[in-house]
C-alpha cells in the first residue's frame, strides 16, 4: 500500500524492491532491464509528490530517455529512448523511483507472456503457469511483492487479464484519460495506458498521478482529474450492478461461477441491486475477429517506422529498400510478421470494405450494444477469465468455441468503447487467483473505484502477494 | 492533324509556418542538415502527431482564395508506403476529406480570361530530402514533417501557355496570401503536370503522362509544349503513348522518361486514429475569413483606382509581393505614389536584378526611400542628385545624411540665386548677345554655368526663371 502512507526510508524501500526483483528474476523472468536508481532516490527524498520514494516498474514499451526501451522486439533490442513518455515524466514528478522495465509479449501483441523477446514469464503462484499478457512482467512484479505499482498497457485486455491471473488490481481508465505519448503503440484506437496495484485505494491514487490532458496526445481528454482517493467510498447500498449474462453462460468452470455467485450474494447483502444484462450473442462472438482486424491493421501501419534506417537494429543490404526489408525480416518474430501480413491484407484496397471497414462497423454496433447495456446501471461485471491461469504448456485452447470467444474475450469491449474497466481479485481456486472485471460509463472512474472498493471489502482480497521461493 | 490537349496540374506548396505540421520542431530552409528535427519528425517509437493550428489557418486561407468550399470538419488519413525518406512509414494526409473542394481560379492568356477548376486542396506533411552520391544516399530530415498543401486542378488546361498562366496565378495567390514562399527553384512550390491528347470531339481521355520536377514557370510552358509535340508525333505514327512519369531536360528541351507506371500503387489509406476529427469553430473560421490577405488583383485595382497609377505600373508593382509590400510601405511614409512607382520600376528594380535580391527592405529601408522621394518632390534635391544619393543609400546610410554630407541640398533662396545669376551674366556678354539674337541654346548654357558655380546646388527651375527675368533687363 502506498496510498495514505509516507515512505520514511526511501533508500531502504527501493533497494529492497530491487533486491527482491533481482532474486526473483531467474524464476519469474519478469524484468527486461534494471535501471540506475541512485539519482532517482535522491530526487525522491526532496519530493512531496503522491508517490515520493515509491519503487515502481514500467512496461518496456514506455519510453525512458537515455534508457533502453525494447518493446520486447529484436528490432528495438538496442534502442535507447530518445525522450521520456508523458507518463514517465509524470511518475518522476510524483517522486516515484523507476527500478526497471518489465517484459511484455512483443509490441503488446499476445496475451500469454510467452511471446516476449526475453523468453517466457512465469506466474508467481505456480511457475509452470502463464501470467497472461501482454503486460505480463509488470503484473508479475506487483504480484510477487517486488513493487506495489507498475505500468502496463491494455489494447485488448492486456492489463485486466494478467491482473486476474496473478490476483492483483489492474486498471484501464477511459480512452483519453491518460496520455499515450511515448508508449510504443500496438493499435492506436484501442491502446490504453493501464497499471497494476494491490489495492483499490492505491489504484485510485495512481490515476490522480497519471491522468490529465497532454497537448502531445490529441486524443487525450481536457476533463479535470478528480480526487479519486479522497472521494473513494465503498458503500454498495443502492449501487446498480449489471451482470453480463452472456459471459456467465459461456463459463463452464463451476468453481469460477461459485466464486462469482458468492460475491454477488455478498453485494446484494451489502445493499446493491443486481441486474442481468444480455447482449446480442452473435455480435459478441464477433469481438475477437473484429479486434484482430482492427488491431492488426493499425499495428501494421504503426510499426512501419521500424525499418532499420534511423534507429534500432540495422541489417545491411545493397540498397535502402533491401536494408529495410532485411532489418524488418530479421527484426520481427514469425508471429509479429504474421500479424503484419494479416493487417496489410485487411488494409489492401480491394479488401478494406470486406475487412477493416466492416470490422469498424461491427465495432460501432458493439459499442452501441455496450452503451445500452450500461444505460440503467452503474457498472457491468463478469469474471475476468473463465478459469485460472493456464499452464505454459497449454496451447490447446479451442479458439472458436463460445467459451473462448466470449468468456475469454469480452473485456475487449472496454477497448472498443474506451469505457473505464478494471479487474480486482475475487478469490482463489486451488490456490490460484482469479479476478472479476468491472466496467463503468465513460469518465466514471470514481463510480468504478467505489464499487471495486466495496467488493474488495467483501472478498478480503487485498494486498495479496505470492510466495516465491527464491 | 492536331489533337485536343488535356492538362491537369498538381501543386505541392510548403506553408509558411514556424513549426511543422504535426510537431513542434522549427520549419527550416537552408539550415544545417538534421538540425531542425525532433523525435516526432524522425518517427521514433511512441510519438504522436499534434496538429499545427497555423497550418489549418493557411489551408483555409488558400481554400478561400481559390474559391473552394471549406470542410469545417478536419480529418486526416494515413497513406502507407515504405521509403527511406518517410520516417513513419506512412504520410499523414487528407485523402478522404480534403479541407477544400470544388473551387476555381481565373487565368489570363493573351488578354482572354479563362476559368480553371480546382478539384481539391488538402493538407499533408512533407517527406525528408534525399541526396544520392554514387553508392551513398544522404538523408536530411529537416524537411520531414514540413506542412504542405496539395492543390489539384481539374483537367481544364489546354496549352502550355495556359499551364504557365495557371502556375503563375497559383504562385501569385499563394504568395500574396502569405501562405507560402512559392520558390519553385528551392522546392517550396513544386508542380507536377499531367498531360494527355485526344482527337477533337472524342469524349474519353488519352493515356496520361506526368511531368515532374518543373523548377520554373517558363519550364512549365516549355515542357508542356515539348510533350505535346512528342505525343502528337507518336499518335501520328500510329503508335501509343506509354503511361509514365517524365522530367524536362533544359538542355535538349525535351521531356525524358523517369519511370513507367505499371498499375496503381495501393497506399492502403485509412483514417488516422491519432488525430480525432477537429471541428473548426465559427469563431476560428470567421477570424480567418476576416483577415484574408489582399490578392495581387485586389492590390492592383487599388493602385489604379485609389492611387491613380497606370495599369502598366500597377501590374509591375503587383508582380511580386515583396515589391508590392515595399511600395505600400514607402507610400505609407508619405512619399508620392506616382513618383514612388516610377522610382521603383526604373531604379530599384534594375539594382534588384543586378543584385538578384528582391528583399528590397533589407538593403534600403522603406523610410529611407520615402525620405529620398519626398526630398525630390519638394525640390530639395534634383532628380540627378537623387540617383547619386540612392546608390549611396544601399550602404544603409539615410538620404538626409548623404545629402548633408555631400552638401547637396538645393539652394532656392532668391537672393543667393540672383547673386550667382548676376555674376554669370556679367562674365558672359557673348551669351547675352546670342540669347537676344534668338539662340535658345544660350539660356541652357547660362543655366549650366550657374549650376557649375553653385556646385550643383542651385534650384534649376528657379535659376532658369531668374535668368530670363534678368536677361530681359539687359
Amino acid at each position: 500500500m502506498f496510498a495514505n502512507r509516507k515512505i520514511e526510508n526511501i533508500e531502504q524501500e527501493v533497494m529492497e524492491a530491487v533486491s527482491l526483483a533481482r532474486k526473483q528474476q531467474p524464476l519469474l523472468n519478469a524484468m527486461v532491464s534494471f535501471m540506475e536508481v541512485d539519482e532517482a532516490i535522491s530526487e525522491a527524498k526532496n519530493s512531496n509528490g503522491k508517490m515520493a520514494g515509491l519503487p515502481i516498474v514500467l512496461k518496456d514499451n514506455v519510453l525512458t530517455k537515455g534508457v533502453r526501451t525494447t518493446g520486447s522486439v529484436q528490432i528495438l533490442d538496442n534502442y535507447i529512448g530518445a525522450y521520456d513518455a508523458t507518463i514517465t515524466k509524470k511518475l518522476k514528478d510524483a517522486g516515484a523511483v523507476i527500478i526497471g522495465k518489465s517484459a511484455l509479449d512483443g509490441l503488446g501483441m499476445g496475451g500469454t507472456g510467452t511471446n516476449c523477446h526475453t523468453g517466457f514469464v512465469h506466474n508467481p503462484y505456480d511457475l509452470n503457469r502463464m501470467a497472461g499478457g501482454s503486460s505480463v512482467g509488470s503484473a508479475v512484479l506487483v504480484a510477487s511483492g517486488a513493487v506495489a505499482f507498475a505500468i502496463g498497457s491494455d489494447t485488448g485486455d492486456s492489463v485486466r487479464k494478467p491482473a486476474s491471473f496473478v490476483g492483483i488490481v489492474g486498471v484501464k481508465p477511459t480512452y483519453g484519460r491518460i496520455s499515450r505519448y511515448g508508449i510504443i503503440p500496438y493499435a492506436s484506437s484501442l491502446d490504453h495506458v493501464g497499471y497494476f496495484t494491490r489495492s483499490v485505494e492505491d489504484a485510485a491514487l495512481a490515476l490522480e498521478v497519471l491522468a490529465g490532458r497532454d497537448d502531445k496526445d490529441m486524443t487525450s481528454s481536457t476533463r479535470e482529474v478528480e480526487d479519486y482517493l479522497a472521494n473513494l467510498n465503498g458503500d454498495l447500498r443502492g449501487k446498480k450492478i449489471g451482470i453480463l449474462k452472456n459471459v456467465i453462460d459461456a463459463i463452464k468452470k463451476d468453481q469460477t461461477l461459485a466464486l462469482f455467485n458468492e460475491l454477488i450474494e455478498k453485494c446484494v447483502n451489502a445493499g446493491a441491486t443486481v441486474h442481468m444484462i444480455n447482449m446480442d450473442q452473435t455480435r459478441l462472438q464477433a469481438c475477437l475477429p473484429v479486434y484482430y482486424i482492427i488491431a492488426n491493421s493499425e499495428a501494421t501501419a504503426n510499426h512501419s517506422n521500424l525499418d532499420g534506417v534511423r534507429f534500432g537494429m540495422q541489417e545491411w543490404g545493397d540498397s535502402l529498400e533491401e536494408l529495410m526489408t532485411n532489418s524488418r525480416t530479421k527484426g520481427f518474430s514469425f508471429l509479429l510478421r504474421k500479424r503484419f501480413v494479416i493487417g496489410s491484407y485487411s488494409l489492401a484496397d480491394e479488401n478494406q470494405d470486406l475487412l477493416l471497414r466492416k470490422a469498424q462497423k461491427v465495432r460501432r454496433l458493439l459499442v452501441e450494444d455496450y452503451k445500452t447495456a450500461l444505460s440503467d446501471i452503474d457498472v457491468l461485471i463478469a469474471p475476468a477469465s473463465g478459469d485460472v491461469a493456464p499452464l505454459l504448456t497449454d496451447t490447446s485452447a479451442d479458439q472458436l468455441s463460445a467459451r473462448y470467444l466470449i468468456a475469454e474475450n469480452h473485456m475487449v469491449l472496454g477497448n472498443f468503447s474506451g469505457y473505464p474497466s478494471m479487474t480486482i481479485p475475487m478469490g482463489k481456486i486451488d490456490g490460484l487467483p482469479i479476478g472479476i472485471n468491472i466496467t463503468a460509463k465513460p469518465f466514471e472512474e470514481q463510480v468504478m473505484f467505489d464499487i471495486a472498493l466495496g467488493m474488495e471489502n467483501l472478498t478480503g482480497c487485498k494486498n495479496m502477494t505470492a510466495e516465491v521461493n527464491v | 492533324m492536331s489533337f485536343e490537349v488535356i492538362i491537369g496540374i498538381e501543386i505541392h506548396c510548403e506553408l509558411k509556418t514556424k513549426t511543422k505540421m504535426f510537431s513542434g520542431a522549427p520549419v527550416s530552409f537552408g539550415n544545417l542538415p538534421n538540425t531542425c528535427v525532433n523525435e516526432i519528425d524522425l518517427g521514433h517509437p511512441g510519438t504522436l502527431p499534434s496538429l499545427n493550428k497555423r497550418a489549418v489557418e493557411l489551408a483555409i486561407t488558400a481554400s478561400e482564395l481559390m474559391n473552394c468550399e471549406v470542410d469545417r470538419l478536419i480529418r486526416f488519413d494515413r497513406k502507407n508506403y515504405y521509403y527511406s525518406d518517410l520516417p513513419k512509414g506512412f504520410q499523414i494526409t487528407q485523402q478522404f476529406h480534403p479541407i477544400g473542394r470544388g473551387g476555381y481560379v481565373d487565368i489570363d492568356v493573351d488578354g482572354v480570361s479563362k476559368r480553371i477548376g480546382i478539384n481539391r486542396l488538402h493538407m499533408e506533411e512533407d517527406t525528408a530530402k534525399q541526396f544520392h552520391h554514387g553508392d551513398v544516399t544522404w538523408i536530411d530530415f529537416n524537411r520531414a514533417g514540413t506542412p504542405l498543401v496539395e492543390i489539384v486542378s481539374e483537367p481544364d488546361i489546354r496549352s502550355g501557355k495556359e499551364a504557365a498562366a495557371f502556375v503563375e496565378k497559383m504562385k501569385s495567390l499563394l504568395e500574396f496570401g502569405d501562405i507560402s514562399d512559392v520558390k519553385m527553384e528551392e522546392g517550396s512550390l513544386r508542380c507536377d503536370v499531367n498531360i494527355s491528347l485526344r482527337p477533337y470531339g472524342f469524349e474519353g481521355y488519352g493515356t496520361k503522362v506526368e511531368i515532374k520536377n518543373l523548377n520554373s514557370v517558363n519550364n512549365v510552358q516549355r515542357a508542356v509544349e515539348a510533350e505535346i509535340v512528342r505525343q502528337t508525333e507518336i499518335y501520328l505514327k500510329g503508335e501509343s503513348v506509354v503511361q509514365s512519369t517524365r522530367r524536362y531536360d533544359e538542355t535538349t528541351r525535351k521531356t525524358v522518361l523517369m519511370r513507367k507506371k505499371e498499375g496503381t500503387v495501393d497506399y492502403k489509406y485509412f483514417p488516422e486514429p491519432n488525430i480525432p476529427p477537429v471541428l473548426i469553430s465559427d469563431e476560428f473560421y470567421s477570424r480567418v475569413i476576416s483577415q484574408l490577405p489582399k490578392t495581387a488583383q485586389q492590390r492592383k485595382d487599388a493602385y489604379i483606382n485609389q492611387l491613380g497609377l497606370s495599369d502598366y505600373d500597377a501590374s509591375i508593382l503587383t508582380s511580386g509581393k515583396d515589391l508590392s509590400d515595399y511600395f505600400d510601405a514607402i507610400v505609407g511614409f508619405g512619399a508620392p505614389s506616382k513618383g514612388t512607382a516610377n522610382w521603383l520600376i526604373s531604379e530599384v528594380l534594375s539594382v534588384a536584378s543586378l543584385r538578384s535580391d528582391k528583399k528590397f527592405a533589407d538593403w534600403i529601408q522603406p523610410q529611407h526611400m520615402a525620405d529620398l522621394l519626398i526630398m525630390v518632390s519638394e525640390g530639395k534635391i534634383s532628380g540627378k542628385q537623387a540617383k547619386e544619393v540612392f546608390l549611396d543609400m544601399i550602404n544603409g546610410e539615410s538620404p538626409k545624411d548623404i545629402v548633408a554630407k555631400k552638401g547637396m541640398a538645393q539652394v532656392s533662396d532668391e537672393g543667393q540665386l540672383l547673386s550667382w545669376v548676376t555674376e554669370i551674366l556679367n562674365n558672359n556678354a557673348q551669351s547675352i548677345e546670342d540669347y537676344k539674337n534668338g539662340k535658345d541654346r544660350a539660356l541652357g548654357f547660362l543655366v549650366g554655368q550657374v549650376m557649375k558655380l553653385s556646385k550643383g546646388k542651385a534650384n534649376p527651375a528657379m535659376t532658369s526663371e531668374l535668368l530670363v527675368q534678368e536677361l530681359s533687363k539687359r
